[in-house]
């Protein structure tokens, strides 16, 4: 059941097309990451969602209800994170942020209470619930922020760049609480990220965006079937000449890696499994041992940046 | 109910902000109070014993009020010029009660706080010029609060410009000292001035306190009809400022 209903979405600013007509659907209880460049459309296909940036043509519905028409019903079954940790008051306490945050959505701070609590349990916040914000660590304010996203019950999580500036354990940390979110309480959450890990741990499907338009709907699994290559990894010993690199370089793409201690190893991403016969007996032909040979699954971020054709930095 | 929660949260959070800031509220008082003085040793320099009682009363009051209307025209326009800075403001729009409501909330429950400092600083200022009145405080409390909506339609009004061009600074200075000279102004018995907002509540609030003169039911009627017209143009011109805002996607930008 769609939850979340774009279509035809396009928003331009004068002459730039921010997003071209583009249309998709978020299902109760998933996980819906949007990965693109930097200037790609995500944040804007989020705003728009919120209605915080009103578009050129289209429609989005949110519970079946019109966002241009209704936003501020819309609005009511979102929680969003938008600027990271800056969303929230600093000089308030996580306790005060969650009770203001709730009062402005019309909830009292007596309807809330045992809802601020087990979020403040849940998200590990209970022993600084009464400290100020600024003297957090990034992951804590973050999860202070996503507390607060969450302290009306919304249905929907809307999430731009929610693991930016965090370490590893904290975005782990992250990834745990969202899945459980969607597992225990059937929330659906969309992401806007560049962390590729973390989409591909946490997302059912992902929407890949380039200048405004979608170049893949897929979920995960469906995304590595379609778009994944194997990567052969070949570890050679023997004397690899410049005949020899330059076959390898050239009619099979491979890319040679030579140790300081004379260890060979050759990258090569094969479209048909059947050419690495070819491979073996060039191996063969120029007298190299082949040592060990490694087949290795491309990751989320190989597909986007195939995908995308250029180099992701 | 959602509006009782709002304004339970926006009083909340005022006192939270000025516990937080305890230091900038004390010394706003202190600063508001060290400018009359300068102010009234100023005149009375140069006035010397000529100076009339009927003039020191009306400074007196008339900076109080001056000081209220700064408060005011802060409002909605400080809000959201400080919100954009912290991040916050696109957070606000996401509340499903609307965020002119609760800009209305903070606007006015400023107002109401800023009641605390005003009434402080009116004792203080009658206590240093020695010209001591009996205050009947329902009564300015409710004329002020009043008469300063039209002011709060003129922050809002700025408010709607700080959502596009977000520092209005330049502006808020020129209102600022532009009001002295306004509220200097003829406006009783009717004038063109009266259309002016908030000076003639302000003429009237002086002339009650220094007891200067009464008047008629018609023209409370009229400074509630000023009052509520500029709120309501105010209002009026966020919201298209507010959709501009959100065309160019200038809400959550600083």
């Amino acid at each position: 059941m769609s939850i979340i209903s774009v279509d035809g979405l396009r928003k331009t600013y004068g002459d730039l097309v921010a997003v071209d007509n583009i249309s998709f659907q978020a299902r109760k209880g998933e996980i819906l990451g949007i990965l693109g460049p930097n200037g790609s459309g995500k944040t804007t296909t989020l705003k728009s969602i919120l209605g915080l940036i009103t578009f050129d043509s289209g429609s989005i519905t949110v519970k079946d209800v019109n966002v241009q028409k209704s936003r501020t019903r819309a609005v009511g079954h979102m929680g969003a994170i938008l600027e990271g940790a800056r969303n929230i008051y600093w000089y308030l306490s996580p306790k005060e942020n969650l009770i203001y945050f709730a009062g402005i959505k019309g909830y009292s701070r007596r309807s809330v209470t045992s809802r601020i609590d087990r979020l403040l349990t849940e998200l590990g916040l209970d022993d600084v619930r009464d400290k100020e914000v600024r003297e957090f660590s990034s992951g804590m304010k973050q999860k202070t922020a996503l507390a607060c996203a969450l302290v009306h019950d919304p249905e929907i999580l809307l999430l731009d760049e929610p693991t930016l500036g965090l370490d590893v354990e904290t975005s782990s940390s992250v990834r745990g609480m969202l899945r459980s979110l969607v597992k225990d309480r059937g929330k659906t959450i969309l992401i806007t990220s560049h962390d590729m890990s973390f989409v591909e741990s946490v997302c059912d499907r992902v929407l890949i965006i380039r200048e405004g338009s979608i170049v893949s709907h897929e979920t995960i699994t469906s995304l590595r079937q379609k778009f994944a290559n194997k990567i052969y990894l070949l570890e050679l010993r023997g004397p690899v000449g410049e005949d020899f690199r330059g076959r390898m370089t050239d009619d099979f793409g491979g890319v040679i890696e030579q140790s300081a201690s004379g260890e060979v190893t050759v990258n090569l991403r094969l479209d048909a499994p059947m050419q690495l016969l070819d491979v073996l007996s060039m191996v063969r032909e120029h007298g190299i041992t082949l040592e060990d040979i490694r087949v290795v699954e491309s990751s989320l971020e190989d597909i986007f940046l195939d995908l995308i054709g250029k180099i992701w930095e | 109910m959602g509006i009782v929660s709002l304004l339970a949260a926006e009083t909340r959070m005022t006192l939270w902000s000025m516990k937080r800031y305890m230091f900038n509220t004390v010394s706003m008082v202190v600063v508001m109070y060290v400018i009359f003085i300068g102010m009234f040793w100023g005149v009375k320099s140069i006035a010397g014993e000529n100076m009339q009682a009927g003039s020191l009363d009306s400074m007196v009051v008339g900076y109080v009020l001056w000081m209220s209307a700064m408060f005011a025209l802060q409002g909605t326009g400080g809000i959201v010029l400080e919100e954009s800075q912290r991040g916050t403001l696109e957070q606000l729009y996401l509340s499903p009660l609307g965020s002119e409501l609760i800009f209305l909330s903070k606007a006015i429950l400023a107002t109401l706080f800023n009641f605390f400092f005003i009434t402080v600083l009116l004792y203080l200022a009658m206590l240093t010029t020695g010209r001591y009145h009996s205050v009947n405080l329902p009564y300015f409390y409710g004329m002020l609060l009043m008469s300063l909506l039209s002011l709060n339609g003129i922050g809002f009004m700025m408010g709607g410009i700080g959502l596009i061009h977000k520092r209005v600074n330049a502006v808020y200075g020129i209102i600022s000292f532009g009001m002295i000279g306004l509220m200097l102004l003829p406006v009783y018995p009717f004038t063109t001035y009266s259309l002016l907002p908030f000076l003639a509540g302000a003429r009237t609030i002086n002339a009650q306190i220094t007891g200067e003169a009464t008047f008629p039911a018609w023209w409370y009627l009229y400074i509630a009809a000023n009052s509520i017209f500029y709120l309501a143009v105010g209002i009026l011109v966020f919201r298209l400022f507010e959709k501009r805002a959100r065309k160019l996607n200038k809400l959550g930008q600083y």
